[in-house]
Protein backbone atom coordinates (compact mmCIF):
# COMPACT_ATOMS: atom_id res chain seq x y z
CA UNK A 1 0.00 0.00 0.00
CA UNK A 2 1.50 3.33 -0.95
CA UNK A 3 1.33 6.38 1.24
CA UNK A 4 -0.52 9.44 -0.04
CA UNK A 5 2.02 11.55 -1.90
CA UNK A 6 3.03 14.45 0.26
CA UNK A 7 6.19 16.29 -0.81
CA UNK A 8 6.63 17.84 2.62
CA UNK A 9 6.55 14.65 4.65
CA UNK A 10 8.77 13.07 2.01
CA UNK A 11 11.30 15.88 2.23
CA UNK A 12 11.36 15.55 6.01
CA UNK A 13 11.76 11.78 5.73
CA UNK A 14 14.68 12.22 3.32
CA UNK A 15 16.43 14.90 5.39
CA UNK A 16 19.96 13.94 6.44
CA UNK A 17 22.88 15.40 8.33
CA UNK A 18 26.56 14.69 7.69
CA UNK A 19 28.10 13.69 11.01
CA UNK A 20 31.78 13.28 11.84
CA UNK A 21 32.23 10.68 14.58
CA UNK A 22 35.51 10.95 16.46
CA UNK A 23 36.72 8.57 19.09
CA UNK A 24 37.27 9.98 22.57
CA UNK A 25 41.06 10.30 22.66
CA UNK A 26 41.65 8.94 26.17
CA UNK A 27 39.50 5.92 25.41
CA UNK A 28 41.30 5.40 22.13
CA UNK A 29 44.54 4.90 24.02
CA UNK A 30 42.90 2.73 26.72
CA UNK A 31 41.19 0.52 24.20
CA UNK A 32 44.35 -0.22 22.32
CA UNK A 33 43.90 1.76 19.14
CA UNK A 34 47.36 1.59 17.64
CA UNK A 35 47.51 4.78 15.67
CA UNK A 36 45.57 8.01 15.56
CA UNK A 37 42.11 6.86 14.60
CA UNK A 38 40.56 8.67 11.67
CA UNK A 39 37.04 9.92 12.33
CA UNK A 40 34.09 8.19 10.72
CA UNK A 41 31.81 10.17 8.45
CA UNK A 42 28.19 9.19 8.10
CA UNK A 43 25.16 10.81 6.50
CA UNK A 44 22.46 10.23 9.10
CA UNK A 45 18.72 10.67 8.59
CA UNK A 46 17.40 13.51 10.72
CA UNK A 47 14.43 11.32 11.64
CA UNK A 48 16.50 8.42 12.90
CA UNK A 49 18.11 7.71 16.27
CA UNK A 50 21.74 7.33 17.31
CA UNK A 51 21.38 3.74 18.58
CA UNK A 52 20.34 2.75 15.06
CA UNK A 53 23.72 3.94 13.79
CA UNK A 54 25.74 2.30 16.53
CA UNK A 55 26.47 -1.07 14.97
CA UNK A 56 27.88 0.61 11.85
CA UNK A 57 30.00 3.00 13.91
CA UNK A 58 31.19 0.25 16.18
CA UNK A 59 32.24 -1.89 13.22
CA UNK A 60 34.28 0.96 11.78
CA UNK A 61 36.23 1.62 14.96
CA UNK A 62 36.76 -2.03 15.74
CA UNK A 63 38.06 -2.51 12.22
CA UNK A 64 40.45 0.34 13.03
CA UNK A 65 41.82 -1.98 15.75
CA UNK A 66 39.78 -0.77 18.70
CA UNK A 67 39.57 -3.48 21.39
CA UNK A 68 35.91 -3.34 22.23
CA UNK A 69 33.91 -6.46 22.98
CA UNK A 70 31.14 -4.98 25.09
CA UNK A 71 27.49 -4.37 24.40
CA UNK A 72 26.24 -1.81 21.87
CA UNK A 73 24.25 -0.33 24.76
CA UNK A 74 27.49 0.82 26.42
CA UNK A 75 28.28 3.09 23.49
CA UNK A 76 27.24 6.69 23.86
CA UNK A 77 27.73 10.05 22.16
CA UNK A 78 28.48 13.57 23.22
CA UNK A 79 28.76 17.04 21.70
CA UNK A 80 30.92 19.60 23.51
CA UNK A 81 30.93 17.41 26.58
CA UNK A 82 27.16 17.10 26.73
CA UNK A 83 25.88 13.52 26.41
CA UNK A 84 23.31 13.15 23.64
CA UNK A 85 19.94 11.71 24.65
CA UNK A 86 19.70 8.65 22.47
CA UNK A 87 15.92 8.51 22.61
CA UNK A 88 15.65 11.92 20.89
CA UNK A 89 15.63 12.05 17.06
CA UNK A 90 18.98 13.01 15.53
CA UNK A 91 17.58 16.11 13.79
CA UNK A 92 16.14 17.43 17.06
CA UNK A 93 19.49 16.90 18.82
CA UNK A 94 21.31 18.77 16.06
CA UNK A 95 18.93 21.75 16.06
CA UNK A 96 19.02 21.91 19.85
CA UNK A 97 22.75 21.40 20.47
CA UNK A 98 24.08 23.57 17.67
CA UNK A 99 21.49 26.28 18.23
CA UNK A 100 21.99 27.13 14.58
CA UNK A 101 19.57 29.72 13.18
CA UNK A 102 18.95 29.11 9.48
CA UNK A 103 18.22 32.83 9.11
CA UNK A 104 21.74 33.76 10.18
CA UNK A 105 24.47 34.80 7.76
CA UNK A 106 26.86 32.02 8.70
CA UNK A 107 26.78 28.55 7.18
CA UNK A 108 25.49 25.66 9.32
CA UNK A 109 28.08 23.78 11.39
CA UNK A 110 28.44 20.69 9.18
CA UNK A 111 29.65 18.01 9.35
CA UNK A 112 28.41 17.82 12.91
CA UNK A 113 31.33 16.81 15.15
CA UNK A 114 30.19 14.12 17.59
CA UNK A 115 32.42 12.21 20.00
CA UNK A 116 31.86 8.47 20.37
CA UNK A 117 32.45 6.77 23.72
CA UNK A 118 32.86 3.08 24.42
CA UNK A 119 33.24 3.37 28.19
CA UNK A 120 31.99 5.23 31.22
CA UNK A 121 28.33 5.40 30.27
CA UNK A 122 26.97 8.42 32.20
CA UNK A 123 24.06 6.78 34.02
CA UNK A 124 23.33 9.99 35.85
CA UNK A 125 22.76 11.88 32.60
CA UNK A 126 21.48 9.32 30.11
CA UNK A 127 18.86 6.61 30.25
CA UNK A 128 20.50 3.22 30.41
CA UNK A 129 18.94 0.93 27.83
CA UNK A 130 18.16 -2.42 29.37
CA UNK A 131 17.21 -4.26 26.24
CA UNK A 132 18.43 -4.23 22.64
CA UNK A 133 15.07 -3.03 21.39
CA UNK A 134 14.86 -0.14 23.86
CA UNK A 135 14.85 2.39 21.04
CA UNK A 136 11.84 0.69 19.48
CA UNK A 137 10.02 0.64 22.84
CA UNK A 138 10.66 4.33 23.42
CA UNK A 139 9.56 5.13 19.87
CA UNK A 140 6.30 3.20 20.20
CA UNK A 141 5.67 4.83 23.60
CA UNK A 142 5.90 8.25 21.94
CA UNK A 143 3.43 7.19 19.26
CA UNK A 144 1.02 6.04 21.97
CA UNK A 145 1.51 9.22 23.94
CA UNK A 146 0.69 11.19 20.78
CA UNK A 147 -2.42 9.07 20.21
CA UNK A 148 -3.52 9.69 23.78
CA UNK A 149 -3.09 13.43 23.36
CA UNK A 150 -5.18 13.37 20.21
CA UNK A 151 -7.95 11.09 21.42
CA UNK A 152 -7.85 10.66 25.17
CA UNK A 153 -6.93 7.00 24.70
CA UNK A 154 -4.47 4.81 22.80
CA UNK A 155 -7.23 2.75 21.20
CA UNK A 156 -6.24 3.76 17.70
CA UNK A 157 -2.64 2.62 18.02
CA UNK A 158 -3.53 -0.50 19.98
CA UNK A 159 -6.12 -1.44 17.35
CA UNK A 160 -3.46 -1.46 14.65
CA UNK A 161 -2.62 -5.01 13.73
CA UNK A 162 0.67 -6.37 15.07
CA UNK A 163 1.88 -6.33 11.48
CA UNK A 164 1.01 -2.65 11.07
CA UNK A 165 2.75 -1.74 14.31
CA UNK A 166 5.87 -3.57 13.16
CA UNK A 167 5.67 -1.84 9.77
CA UNK A 168 5.98 1.53 11.51
CA UNK A 169 9.21 0.59 13.21
CA UNK A 170 10.63 -1.39 10.31
CA UNK A 171 9.96 1.47 7.92
CA UNK A 172 11.86 3.82 10.20
CA UNK A 173 14.90 1.85 11.27
CA UNK A 174 15.71 0.60 7.81
CA UNK A 175 15.12 4.08 6.44
CA UNK A 176 18.68 4.98 5.81
CA UNK A 177 19.28 2.27 3.30
CA UNK A 178 19.37 4.51 0.23
CA UNK A 179 18.22 1.74 -2.03
CA UNK A 180 14.93 1.26 -0.21
CA UNK A 181 14.18 4.82 0.76
CA UNK A 182 10.91 5.02 -1.10
CA UNK A 183 9.72 1.58 -0.05
CA UNK A 184 10.42 2.42 3.58
CA UNK A 185 8.70 5.79 3.32
CA UNK A 186 5.62 4.04 1.94
CA UNK A 187 5.81 1.34 4.58
CA UNK A 188 5.91 3.87 7.34
CA UNK A 189 3.53 6.50 6.03
CA UNK A 190 0.83 4.13 4.78
CA UNK A 191 0.13 3.42 8.44
CA UNK A 192 1.28 6.66 10.03
CA UNK A 193 -1.06 8.60 7.78
CA UNK A 194 -4.07 7.24 9.65
CA UNK A 195 -2.49 8.19 12.95
CA UNK A 196 -1.45 11.76 12.17
CA UNK A 197 -4.65 12.65 10.31
CA UNK A 198 -6.58 10.88 13.07
CA UNK A 199 -8.82 9.25 10.45
CA UNK A 200 -10.24 12.66 9.63
CA UNK A 201 -11.41 13.48 13.16
CA UNK A 202 -10.34 16.69 14.82
CA UNK A 203 -7.92 15.76 17.59
CA UNK A 204 -8.52 16.90 21.16
CA UNK A 205 -4.92 18.03 21.48
CA UNK A 206 -1.92 18.33 19.21
CA UNK A 207 1.18 16.34 20.23
CA UNK A 208 3.99 18.85 20.56
CA UNK A 209 7.03 19.61 22.67
CA UNK A 210 9.08 22.76 22.95
CA UNK A 211 12.79 22.76 23.67
CA UNK A 212 14.81 25.73 24.82
CA UNK A 213 18.61 25.81 24.90
CA UNK A 214 20.87 25.56 27.94
CA UNK A 215 19.21 22.56 29.51
CA UNK A 216 15.87 24.28 30.04
CA UNK A 217 13.07 21.91 31.02
CA UNK A 218 11.11 20.54 28.08
CA UNK A 219 7.65 22.08 27.69
CA UNK A 220 4.64 19.94 26.90
CA UNK A 221 1.13 21.26 27.32
CA UNK A 222 -2.27 20.15 26.06
CA UNK A 223 -2.86 22.33 23.00
CA UNK A 224 -6.22 22.17 21.23
CA UNK A 225 -6.11 22.75 17.47
CA UNK A 226 -8.92 25.34 17.56
CA UNK A 227 -10.25 27.88 20.02
CA UNK A 228 -13.74 27.99 21.54
CA UNK A 229 -15.09 29.70 18.45
CA UNK A 230 -13.77 27.01 16.13
CA UNK A 231 -10.95 29.17 14.75
CA UNK A 232 -7.82 27.23 13.93
CA UNK A 233 -4.89 28.10 16.15
CA UNK A 234 -1.66 28.97 14.39
CA UNK A 235 1.89 28.14 15.39
CA UNK A 236 2.21 31.79 16.42
CA UNK A 237 -0.86 31.50 18.65
CA UNK A 238 0.59 28.45 20.37
CA UNK A 239 4.04 30.00 20.91
CA UNK A 240 2.47 33.20 22.20
CA UNK A 241 0.32 31.18 24.60
CA UNK A 242 3.16 29.04 25.94
CA UNK A 243 6.05 31.53 25.83
CA UNK A 244 4.52 35.02 25.92
CA UNK A 245 7.79 36.67 27.02
CA UNK A 246 9.57 35.37 23.92
CA UNK A 247 6.58 35.71 21.59
CA UNK A 248 4.67 38.81 22.68
CA UNK A 249 2.40 38.46 19.69
CA UNK A 250 1.11 35.50 17.68
CA UNK A 251 2.05 37.41 14.53
CA UNK A 252 5.59 37.85 13.24
CA UNK A 253 6.69 41.25 14.48
CA UNK A 254 9.91 43.02 15.20
CA UNK A 255 9.26 42.46 18.90
CA UNK A 256 9.81 38.72 18.89
CA UNK A 257 12.88 37.63 20.77
CA UNK A 258 13.10 34.12 19.39
CA UNK A 259 12.26 31.90 16.46
CA UNK A 260 10.97 28.32 16.26
CA UNK A 261 13.12 25.78 14.43
CA UNK A 262 11.87 22.43 13.24
CA UNK A 263 13.87 20.08 11.00
CA UNK A 264 16.41 22.85 10.58
CA UNK A 265 13.97 25.40 9.16
CA UNK A 266 12.08 28.33 10.65
CA UNK A 267 8.40 27.80 9.84
CA UNK A 268 6.07 30.74 9.35
CA UNK A 269 4.09 31.66 12.42
CA UNK A 270 0.78 31.78 10.55
CA UNK A 271 0.64 28.07 9.73
CA UNK A 272 -2.24 26.30 11.47
CA UNK A 273 -0.94 24.13 14.27
CA UNK A 274 -3.09 21.23 13.09
CA UNK A 275 -1.51 21.37 9.64
CA UNK A 276 1.93 21.56 11.25
CA UNK A 277 1.14 18.53 13.37
CA UNK A 278 0.11 16.49 10.34
CA UNK A 279 2.87 17.59 7.97
CA UNK A 280 5.88 18.63 10.03
CA UNK A 281 5.86 16.05 12.79
CA UNK A 282 8.68 13.60 13.37
CA UNK A 283 8.05 9.88 12.79
CA UNK A 284 7.23 9.59 16.50
CA UNK A 285 4.17 11.77 15.72
CA UNK A 286 5.37 14.70 17.81
CA UNK A 287 6.12 18.23 16.67
CA UNK A 288 9.47 18.76 18.36
CA UNK A 289 10.04 22.50 18.17
CA UNK A 290 13.32 24.08 19.21
CA UNK A 291 13.00 27.73 20.19
CA UNK A 292 16.18 29.69 19.57
CA UNK A 293 16.72 33.17 20.89
CA UNK A 294 17.65 36.07 18.68
CA UNK A 295 21.29 36.91 19.16
CA UNK B 1 0.96 17.13 42.46
CA UNK B 2 -0.89 13.98 43.42
CA UNK B 3 -0.23 10.58 41.92
CA UNK B 4 -2.43 7.56 42.39
CA UNK B 5 -0.81 4.17 41.99
CA UNK B 6 -2.87 1.24 40.76
CA UNK B 7 -1.54 -2.31 40.77
CA UNK B 8 -2.18 -4.44 37.69
CA UNK B 9 -2.22 -8.23 37.57
CA UNK B 10 0.03 -9.86 40.16
CA UNK B 11 1.78 -6.68 41.21
CA UNK B 12 1.82 -6.11 44.96
CA UNK B 13 -0.71 -3.61 46.25
CA UNK B 14 0.57 -0.66 48.27
CA UNK B 15 -0.81 0.07 51.73
CA UNK B 16 -1.27 3.62 50.58
CA UNK B 17 -1.71 4.49 46.94
CA UNK B 18 -2.04 8.28 46.95
CA UNK B 19 1.13 10.34 47.16
CA UNK B 20 2.19 13.93 46.75
CA UNK B 21 5.11 14.37 44.40
CA UNK B 22 7.05 17.45 43.42
CA UNK B 23 6.02 18.44 39.89
CA UNK B 24 9.56 19.40 38.94
CA UNK B 25 10.67 15.79 39.30
CA UNK B 26 11.37 13.61 36.32
CA UNK B 27 9.31 10.45 35.92
CA UNK B 28 12.46 8.56 36.91
CA UNK B 29 11.91 9.81 40.47
CA UNK B 30 8.44 8.27 40.49
CA UNK B 31 9.87 4.96 39.25
CA UNK B 32 12.55 4.98 41.98
CA UNK B 33 9.98 5.92 44.60
CA UNK B 34 7.68 3.03 43.69
CA UNK B 35 10.58 0.58 43.63
CA UNK B 36 11.56 1.69 47.14
CA UNK B 37 8.00 1.42 48.42
CA UNK B 38 7.72 -2.10 47.00
CA UNK B 39 11.22 -2.99 48.25
CA UNK B 40 12.23 -3.98 44.76
CA UNK B 41 15.83 -4.54 43.71
CA UNK B 42 17.10 -2.84 40.58
CA UNK B 43 16.86 -6.17 38.77
CA UNK B 44 13.21 -6.82 39.67
CA UNK B 45 11.02 -6.09 36.65
CA UNK B 46 8.53 -3.28 37.12
CA UNK B 47 6.60 -1.46 34.41
CA UNK B 48 4.78 1.83 34.90
CA UNK B 49 2.06 3.26 32.68
CA UNK B 50 0.02 6.43 32.62
CA UNK B 51 -3.75 5.83 32.40
CA UNK B 52 -3.20 2.19 31.43
CA UNK B 53 -2.03 3.50 28.08
CA UNK B 54 1.66 4.28 27.64
CA UNK B 55 5.01 4.37 29.39
CA UNK B 56 6.61 7.80 29.48
CA UNK B 57 10.39 8.08 29.11
CA UNK B 58 12.06 8.37 32.54
CA UNK B 59 13.24 11.91 31.79
CA UNK B 60 9.76 13.27 31.10
CA UNK B 61 8.73 15.87 33.66
CA UNK B 62 5.96 15.01 36.08
CA UNK B 63 4.64 18.56 35.60
CA UNK B 64 4.17 17.95 31.87
CA UNK B 65 2.55 14.56 32.45
CA UNK B 66 0.07 16.04 34.91
CA UNK B 67 -0.75 18.95 32.58
CA UNK B 68 -1.44 16.62 29.69
CA UNK B 69 -2.78 13.42 31.21
CA UNK B 70 -4.37 14.15 34.56
CA UNK B 71 -7.69 12.70 35.64
CA UNK B 72 -9.45 15.17 37.95
CA UNK B 73 -6.15 16.86 38.68
CA UNK B 74 -4.16 13.80 39.63
CA UNK B 75 -1.98 11.40 37.66
CA UNK B 76 -2.99 7.74 37.51
CA UNK B 77 -0.01 5.42 37.34
CA UNK B 78 -0.56 1.73 36.73
CA UNK B 79 2.21 -0.68 37.55
CA UNK B 80 2.87 -4.34 36.89
CA UNK B 81 5.64 -6.87 36.91
CA UNK B 82 5.47 -7.66 33.22
CA UNK B 83 4.87 -5.49 30.16
CA UNK B 84 1.11 -4.96 29.94
CA UNK B 85 0.42 -2.63 27.07
CA UNK B 86 3.50 -3.22 24.96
Amino acid sequence: MTAPQNPITRAIWDGTLPIKFSLDSTEAAELGAKTLVEPYFLEAPRCSYFPLLTSQIRKYFVDMSLNFIGDDAEIWYDVDGIPLKWHYPIGLLYDLHTGYRPDSNSPPPLPWPVTVHFKNFPIDKLIRAQAIDATQDFFMSMIKEADFLRNGSTKKVMNLSKNDQTQLWDGLWSSFSQKYRTENYDRFWSINYRLVTNDGQLPKHVPLRIYLPDNCPVIQEPIAPSDENGNQLTLGDVLHQILPELFPSPLPTENAFAAPVIHGVIPQLNIPILWASQNLCYPDNFLHIVVLLDS
Amino acid sequence: VIVRFRAIGNAPILKQNLYKINASNKFQAVIQFLRRELNYKASDPLFLYINSAFSPAPDELVANLVKCFNTDGHLIINYCTSAAWG
